[in-house]
């Protein structure tokens, strides 16, 4: 096989998805003066090792190769340029910003996203009972509290890993021994060591679509709460995409982040489009996800969008997070069941689906955030 | 096909590793290209045999490493004897050497405790085949931690200086897919996965570990154990549960599958109260047992 081809090959697979480096490439390169060429399973097998890192590119990668080996490869590839072409997470590089964001943000730009009407609206109001405006000072500082209190039994579980202390129950024989060389080998001051608290990171998606418009408000101050008393706590907005207000929310106090806020992403109350929120935030953030982040989503699950999209994101965020919540404010009304497209498709990948339309119920949020 | 190809699969077969060219093929790279081998698929396939299988067909040690969460560098590494450390000071007390001999003499080969990857590392004799079981069940501090060592082969100790790989191991990496692992470990191995194996392979697996079995009951239990893997079961039953159903069914000399042998023996392969109900439910609804 000649090399042009292989390197047409590769450049199909990445147009597939796959994501192929210059350096596997080369091992691929170098493989093919080592193996049997003719042998159409043996080269096969060989690229299929080196180009593949996971057994969902196997069906793509079979596919082309069909193609390379029963035609001219020039075929793979259909366009000219690498723009456009739509890479699968772990290698985009390239940032939206805000205003990408703002621009797209409005509903007049898509035809896909007109406002949902919610069935049912008006008993909601009565349960959400108050706007974030009407909330007494008091009021948030207890929802400020309550983030406090839930981040400090997040970083209060014991890891397996250890940390040396100055006092402690268990003796760190490496630091001790070499304590005991100053006494000529006498055990006198003993070092020690602990279990290094559990870090639990968490990942906070709030959906801010005209349907939640009552408790998005309530929810961002809770979030915001989380987010300036503990570090890791990386926050997003999405209607119909998503943005990142990480930055907006550290803000010395509340109302200027919420103004910041405000100033930045304008037209929530949208449509919602959870679905092609989720894939793009998987897109860039999906690799800061692992076993000790905590992903809360906060959506009534009113999807404008495709199930299957909804599907796919969700289950490529469970593969990765510790703990996947989904707080749905109208899970509070007694007669609420989750009928809609969006949370039918949402559940099974759910670890916990809890309501979050007022205080009572954040309280209880506790219990579900510790790993 | 290329001939060291072939020879790995017979190797493997010698082993009674039923080796298809795919797994032939990814280790033979891996061995030519001195890459490390993931294996990846679900539980009970035969991960964990292959890199057995290996290390008996080359002649070599087979040094394994166990992953969990908190796995850190003083299991996976290297820890100082600290007991015998202590020994030697007390011994050394009314010696007259000064206390950086003292260190230096305890601080030496002698009082180190090799652990897996050190001793795959410092193996003299030949390569040895360094099997890492169940590295999704490490933490991600570990898999980085991991692949600063696969990446150049060598180690160092601060008291002691670097330690270079006097034989590069042939690595295999196994995983369950419990999690995802980073892309910088997925791309320093070469990709294998391994599914549930077909009918006839399967078939050819039992006979081939268990002779005793007849070739009619082999055929009806292995078909059994294909049907049971379509049954959507919490715990889907590996080829590992398939030998052991075998292996029961050889010692209590059954020459056939009826439905008092197999209530007697469905624990071989079932492992979960659910999985059981939902089992014979679907095998009373069809005919095929």
């Amino acid at each position: 096989m000649k090399i042009e081809n292989l390197v047409t090959f590769c450049r199909a697979l990445r147009e597939r998805g796959l994501s192929v480096t210059p350096a596997e490439v080369v091992t691929a390169a170098s493989v093919l003066q080592v193996i049997d060429t003719s042998d159409r399973d043996e080269v096969f097998f060989s690229l299929r090792s080196i180009l593949t890192t996971s057994v969902d590119d196997f069906p793509a990668f079979e596919e082309l190769f069909e193609t390379l080996w029963s035609q001219s490869p020039r075929k793979l590839v259909e366009r000219e340029s690498f723009s456009n072409t739509p890479l699968r997470p772990r290698t985009v590089s390239h940032t939206r910003g805000l205003a990408f964001f703002l621009e797209h943000w409005a509903p007049s730009h898509r035809a896909d996203t007109r406002p949902v009407n919610v069935p049912g609206a008006g008993e909601h109001e009565s349960h959400a009972q108050k706007d974030f405006s009407e909330f007494s000072h008091e009021e948030l500082e207890e929802i400020s509290r309550l983030a406090r209190r839930i981040v400090k039994r997040l970083a209060s579980k014991p890891s397996r890993r250890w940390q040396p202390v100055t006092r402690g129950h268990r003796v760190n024989l490496r630091r001790s021994l070499r304590l005991s060389l100053k006494t000529g080998g006498e055990l006198i001051d003993l070092a020690y060591k602990r279990r290094r608290p559990k870090r639990t990171k968490l990942v906070v998606i709030c959906d801010v679509s005209g349907s939640m418009d009552l408790y998005s408000r309530l929810l961002l101050q809770f979030v915001y709460g989380l987010q300036n008393s503990f570090a890791k706590v990386e926050s997003f907005v999405f209607a119909t995409s998503l943005s990142r207000i990480t930055g907006e929310l550290k803000n010395k106090t509340y109302r200027r982040a919420l103004d910041r806020l405000s100033a930045n992403v304008q037209g929530w109350s949208g449509g919602t489009r959870i679905g092609a929120s989720l894939a793009s935030f998987n897109v860039q953030w999906l690799r800061r996800i692992d076993r000790r982040t905590v992903v809360i989503i906060l959506s009534d699950g009113w999807d404008t969008g495709e199930p299957e999209q909804l599907a796919k994101a969700l289950s490529q965020l469970k593969d990765r997070a510790g703990r996947l919540v989904w707080l749905n404010p109208l899970l509070g009304t007694s007669a609420y069941q989750p009928l809609t497209r969006g949370m039918q498709v949402a559940l099974p990948f759910i670890n916990v689906f809890a309501p979050a339309h007022d205080l009572a119920s954040l309280r209880a949020l506790e219990r579900h955030l510790v790993l | 096909m290329r001939k060291e190809v072939r020879q790995i699969q017979q190797m493997l077969e010698e082993q009674v590793y039923i080796a298809d060219a795919a797994v032939a093929t990814a280790l033979y790279l891996s061995m030519a290209l001195g890459k490390p081998l993931l294996i990846e698929g679900p539980a009970g396939v035969g991960k964990t045999e292959i890199a057995k299988a290996l290390a008996i067909a080359l002649g070599t040690k087979l040094i394994r490493l166990q992953c969990y969460e908190g796995l850190d560098a003083t299991t996976a590494l290297y820890e100082w004897n600290y007991p015998k450390q202590l020994l030697h000071l007390k011994l050394a007390e009314s010696s007259a050497a000064s206390e950086a001999e003292k260190e230096a003499a305890i601080f030496g080969e002698a009082f180190l405790l090799k652990r897996p990857l050190l001793q795959a590392i410092t193996e003299r004799e030949r390569a040895p085949v360094l099997l890492i079981d169940e590295i999704d069940r490490s933490d991600e501090e570990f898999e980085a931690f991991l692949l600063e060592v696969l990446s150049d082969y060598q180690v160092t100790i601060p008291e002691i200086g670097t330690i270079r790989a006097t034989h590069r191991p042939h690595v295999v990496l196994t995983s369950n897919r419990s999690r995802d692992l980073s892309d910088a470990l997925r791309r320093r191995c070469l990709y294998h996965w391994i599914d549930y194996p077909s009918l006839e392979k399967e078939l050819e697996i039992v006979r081939a570990k268990i002779p005793a079995i007849g070739t009619e009951l082999s055929r009806r239990l292995t078909g059994v154990i294909q049907t049971t893997r379509t049954m959507g079961l919490s715990k889907i039953p590996g080829v590992a549960e398939t030998l052991d159903w075998a292996n029961a069914l050889v010692a209590l000399n059954a020459t056939e599958l009826n439905d008092e042998i197999m209530a007697e023996t469905l624990g071989c392969f079932l492992k979960d109260e659910t999985d059981v109900a939902t089992f014979k439910a679907q095998m009373t609804g069809s005919e095929s047992v």
